[in-house]
């Protein structure tokens, strides 16, 4: 019946293109300056932090998990990566390997913990929250890092293609590439995938589960850590306040992008680019919400409901089973 | 006909891509004891579920008492007096007694206060009728599994139920408590005006205790309320299969003074597995019997690290293995676990057939950087998919919209796929249809024909005569007994039973 329509166009992506493409028409008739130069590259900014979040979420939820330290750890990772700079004289690519080590290392840690004990990820990474960030607080006594080498802020404010896009947003959709290729490509890619929607047949089908939960959990590590430097290279210093109390500014986009996308809350399903552009519309409200001046509350209660609306979607989506592939 | 009290005529029920009962008819005599019976598949659960009002019937009619009815929901059936019985307990167990059975009625006092008096005296009130000597006070779970399953009968008597559903009542049982049950059964029909529908693979209780029978096959009645007194065993097979029954020989002679290829030394378990010995020869196929809860399937899952072995050892060729995961028992050992849960642990339902077909061959097929695509793992699975006929429109089909049988052949094929050396195969055709069954059950004889060692667990007392070469007998986490299968069923089943038994 249906199959002169391509595949793509019943896919979730494609309806979140269609929303993002009507967002983009309704913020560029209803406000000044949505479509300007200036505009657009602060949005390329924001979305390319926001990217990294949701796939730093993406990778957890592929488990059936949450990773609530995201925020903490991202914000901790950058404060050391700062330390490395600033005290340490650590040249900048050293430093950037370091912290997505670091990043990685405190992933291990809720990866770690959270196959070991047994408990569900929502208390493990709601514990290592408050450890992460309350350490970082000590250790740094609230102090930001601000005299990071010039090289390091400067490419944080280079404007590329005519001055329309940060190198940032760049960096977020090559990540993409790069997990897409992983998730579609890879034994390990698919290992994960197998782990996470159905962890009992995996394991007796030869996969060693705990293992590859704790690589999402480093995954997740590194890409918020990553998100870490971009946020430091953007805002030009590292504050332990850039991603608000305890990391929860990052909370809200890291859960709206992959739920928007198409990731399901209870695993076994990613999407990459789903997230991408589940970010990108996130971004997209809450600047044209500005824009339209609405007020900061409002902005937020339009977040909180989306996040909702989100939500009943992924219900829907597990009751009219997937019938989409498994990676997108 | 005010002889009956339940009623079902030309019963269809549709279920996406299968029809589990067409034109059924099902008819319940007044005090009487009635089984019903069919392979497994052959659409009796679903007949249960529409009786206790779990489904609606697409077409035909329920009369209770010549009355039409339409149950829509198990508690519209139960306050009409329809009470099942299930396989799994469904008793609270860290309540007492008293308190399940009164528990969708509990009285109250002035205070709106449970009232313990009450529910001990009321409980004691229905124990008493069945004979049962329990104090209403006792916790469940500090019961034995046979005064449990009691304990469920007089819950159904306390809602005052006129008609029982028994599902396997008698599985966990042993003979002694299995007596008693059919005794007791027996006077609730002569003293208590109940009815009682008897759902049993074990012919033999089938004989003992029932008056009449009705056999489904396919979703179609074979036989009607047919008296059982003008029945014997092999007919009742035959309505039950469509065929007579038929006992496979696999031609092969295995040496039994053969070295060991597998060879389980006092293995004694975290789950309570007591100084277990089994060895297995190579191309044998070797059959584990026993009862629901016997402990064949976690003695497996021992074997295969996931829970711990205490003491003893594991030889493999006669060199000591240590087996911490099911991943090293694959790349390391080549052995394969194909579970008798293909729902939960077998398949990834949500996933498509490529990949659960190749889960078990990623690690060995991935190129350079972990590299790995579709058409890599599909030139691997697609000769094994092939070879098991498994229907699917395509590849890319998700495997929860196959059927049983299809996933069954692909909860098989990936371990074909993995050529293991040694295969668990648990419960290989539970819920499918005969036709696959066959099928399975040839695949298995010309894989231990080629050299695959099998370790087989099956409740099915003809599959195990089929299929095995030996048979040890399990009984509580133990072995009990071991034979040597000469195909013959008589003589086997009734070996087998006094191995359970003594």
């Amino acid at each position: 019946m249906n199959n002169k329509i391509p595949n793509f166009v019943k896919t979730n992506q494609f309806g979140l293109l269609i929303l993002v493409i009507v967002f983009i028409c309704i913020f560029s008739f209803s406000t000044d300056g949505f479509t300007s130069r200036f505009n657009i590259y602060a949005l390329s900014r924001v979305v390319a932090l926001d990217i990294m979040i949701g796939l730093a979420m993406m990778v957890v939820i592929l488990t059936g998990g949450l990773n609530l330290s995201l925020g903490a750890l991202g914000v901790s990772a950058a404060m050391f990566g700062g330390w490395c700079m600033e005290s340490m004289g650590i040249p900048i690519s050293l430093t950037i390997i370091l912290v997505l080590a670091f990043g990685s290392f405190l992933g291990w840690i809720n990866g770690f913990v959270t196959v070991r004990t047994g408990v569900h990820s929502f208390i493990v990474t709601l514990a290592t929250m408050s450890i992460y960030f309350g350490f970082m607080t000590l250790l740094t006594e609230a102090e930001a890092f601000r005299k990071l080498p010039e090289a390091f802020t400067d490419f944080g404010s280079l404007k590329l293609f005519n001055k329309y896009i940060s190198p940032l947003l760049i960096i977020s959709v090559l990540t993409c590439f790069v997990l897409y290729y992983i998730f579609k490509y890879t034994d390990i890619g698919r290992k994960l995938i197998a782990a996470g929607a159905n962890p009992d047949a995996a394991e007796l089908s030869g996969i060693s589960v705990d293992r590859m939960f704790i690589y999402c959990h480093m995954l997740s590590g590194f890409l918020a850590a990553l998100a870490g430097i971009m946020l430091t290279a953007r805002i030009g210093a590292a504050i332990p306040s850039m991603a608000g109390h305890l990391g929860f500014d990052w909370l809200l986009p890291a859960f709206l992008a992959p739920v928007l996308g198409g990731t399901l809350l209870s695993g076994g399903k990613v999407t990459v680019f789903g997230t991408m552009l589940g970010a990108i519309l996130v971004t997209l409200i809450n600047n044209g919400l500005y824009l339209i001046d609405v007020g900061e509350f409002w902005v937020r209660f339009f977040l909180g409901i989306i996040l909702l609306g989100a939500v009943l979607l992924d219900r829907a989506r597990e009751y009219f089973t997937v019938k989409n592939s498994i990676v997108s | 006909m005010s002889d009956y009290i339940l009623e079902l005529n030309n019963i269809t029920k549709n279920f996406p891509g299968v029809k589990a009962l067409d034109n059924a008819n099902f008819k319940l005599k007044k005090k009487s004891i009635h089984a019903l019976l069919g392979e497994n598949g052959a659409g009796k659960s679903t007949l249960i579920k529409i009786i206790t009002g779990v489904y609606n019937q697409n077409e035909g009619k329920l009369f209770l008492n010549n009355q039409e009815k339409s149950f829509s929901s198990p508690n519209e059936a139960m306050n009409a007096g329809i009470s099942v019985v299930h396989q799994e307990r469904n008793l609270i167990r860290r309540f007492s007694v008293g308190e399940n059975l009164m528990l969708t009625n509990l009285p109250k006092n002035n205070l709106g206060l449970i009232d313990y008096n009450t529910v001990a005296k009321e409980s004691k009130k229905w124990l008493d009728i069945m004979e049962l000597d329990i104090d209403p006070n006792t916790i469940v779970s500090d019961l034995t599994v046979a005064k449990m399953q009691l304990c469920e009968i007089a819950k159904a008597l306390s809602l005052e139920s006129k008609i029982l559903l028994l599902d396997e009542p008698t599985s966990s049982l042993s003979p002694q408590d299995t007596k008693n049950l059919f005794a007791l059964l027996k006077r609730l029909v002569a003293e208590q005006d109940v009815s009682i529908v008897f759902v049993s693979h074990k012919l033999e209780e089938v004989f003992e205790i029932c008056d009449e029978v009705t056999v489904l096959r396919d979703g179609k009645n074979a036989c009607e309320s047919e008296q059982i007194t003008n029945l014997n065993r092999q007919k009742l097979v035959k309505l039950m299969i469509g065929r007579d029954e038929q006992i496979i020989k696999s031609k092969k002679d295995i040496d039994f003074t053969d070295e060991n290829l597998l060879d389980l030394q006092s293995i004694n378990t975290d789950l309570g597995h007591k100084n277990i010995n089994l060895n297995l020869k190579k191309g044998e196929i070797l059959g584990l019997y026993g009862l629901v809860g016997a402990g064949r399937t976690e003695l497996i899952k021992c074997v295969l690290g996931l829970d711990k072995i205490n003491s003893g050892q594991i030889l493999l060729n006669n060199k000591e293995i240590k087996i911490k995961s099911p991943k090293d028992a694959l790349e390391k050992y080549k052995i394969g676990y194909i579970s008798e849960d293909r729902k939960k642990e077998g398949l990834i339902l949500m996933h498509d057939v490529l990949s659960n077909a190749g889960i078990t061959v990623w690690s060995n097929l991935k190129k350079i950087l972990s590299f790995l695509n579709d058409r890599i793992v599909y030139n691997k699975v697609d000769p094994y998919v092939k070879q098991l006929e498994v229907k699917t429109p395509s590849y890319q089909q998700i495997v929860s919209n196959l059927s049983g049988g299809n996933q069954q052949k692909i909860s098989v094929a990936k371990w074909l796929a993995s050529g293991t050396d040694i295969l668990f195969i648990d419960e290989p055709t539970v819920g499918i249809d005969i036709k696959t069954k066959s099928y399975l059950h040839e695949l298995i004889i010309e894989l231990s024909l080629k050299g695959t060692s099998i370790i087989l667990i099956t409740s099915d007392m003809p599959e195990m005569i089929s299929l095995a070469d030996r048979i040890i007998t399990m009984k509580d986490f133990k072995v009990v007994g071991e034979t040597i299968n000469n195909h013959s069923y008589e003589e086997m089943s009734s070996s087998i039973m006094r191995n359970i038994h003594e």
